[in-house]
């Protein structure tokens, strides 16, 4: 699964390359993987994806916080 | 359809200070805003128009008269970077030479080391999210500024222009 390293960057700059990640692959449909290490990004990260119409579900809150993310399908089209 | 519901995905803000802190402070919203797909506007006014020179070197802070300012050292052992120097140091200390550039230095470094952008590459990546500029021309000549002063992609419009298309409700006054 592709992974998306943010750690050591702060707000907004993880969402921020979330947002161009989500834009150079508009057409990928599978779930990748997002760490960072900005605690804000715990409740913004999937305020971002609620915005955006993505499925965001938190897997690990150690040493980084790990989320996996997808697109809803049908969303955004 | 109520007027804000007319502007849903609008935000805006007036920036009229030009320190390196509040500069940040707006560049930073307005990313954040820009990729969450709203429409921009950053109206720089009076000293703010010091966030959109070419050269972003003028943009300090000074704890002087800031009382509210944390002043933190981002280098050395733990306990020494948690004192904040601004409480502890009298304020009279502030106004020794070269303080303000020793503050300037702290903060930048604090910024580098927390993951932020340098500010003139936030200023520029603003711009390429489609966050609209605006320079005050009204101030522009009030401060003696050319317009070969400000860096590219911005406009210069007063501040009817900012208000006939800007939200009826979230602006920021900074």
């Amino acid at each position: 699964m592709q992974e998306l390293d943010f750690t050591g960057l702060a707000c907004p700059m993880p969402i921020i390359k979330l947002k161009k990640f989500l834009a150079e692959s508009s057409g990928l449909r599978e779930p990748f993987i997002v760490v960072l290490s900005d605690k804000g990004g715990l409740k913004d990260i999937p305020a971002f994806c609620q915005q955006q119409k993505l499925f965001c579900e938190l897997k690990k809150t150690e040493p980084f916080f790990v989320f996996q993310i997808q697109r809803v399908v049908g969303a955004n089209e | 359809m109520s007027e804000t519901a007319f502007f849903p995905d609008q935000f805006s803000v007036i920036q009229s200070k030009g320190t390196l802190d509040w500069a940040y402070a707006s560049f930073i919203l307005a990313s954040t805003a820009a990729v969450m797909d709203k429409e921009v506007e950053l109206f720089f006014t009076f000293y703010g128009l010091k966030c959109l020179l070419k050269d972003s070197n003028g943009l300090k802070i000074t704890p002087l008269g800031r009382p509210d300012m944390v002043v933190k050292s981002p280098i050395g052992p733990e306990w020494l970077q948690k004192i904040d120097w601004n409480q502890k140091l009298p304020g009279l200390v502030w106004t020794l030479p070269g303080m303000s550039s020793l503050a300037t230095k702290g903060f930048k470094k604090q910024l580098q080391k927390q993951g932020q952008l340098p500010f003139d590459e936030l200023r520029e990546m603003c711009l390429e999210l489609g966050v609209k500029v605006t320079a005050c021309q009204m101030t522009v000549d009030l401060m003696g500024f050319e317009a070969s002063d400000f860096i590219e992609g911005i406009e210069f419009a007063g501040a009817p222009s900012y208000f006939v298309q800007t939200p009826a409700t979230q602006s920021l006054f900074i």
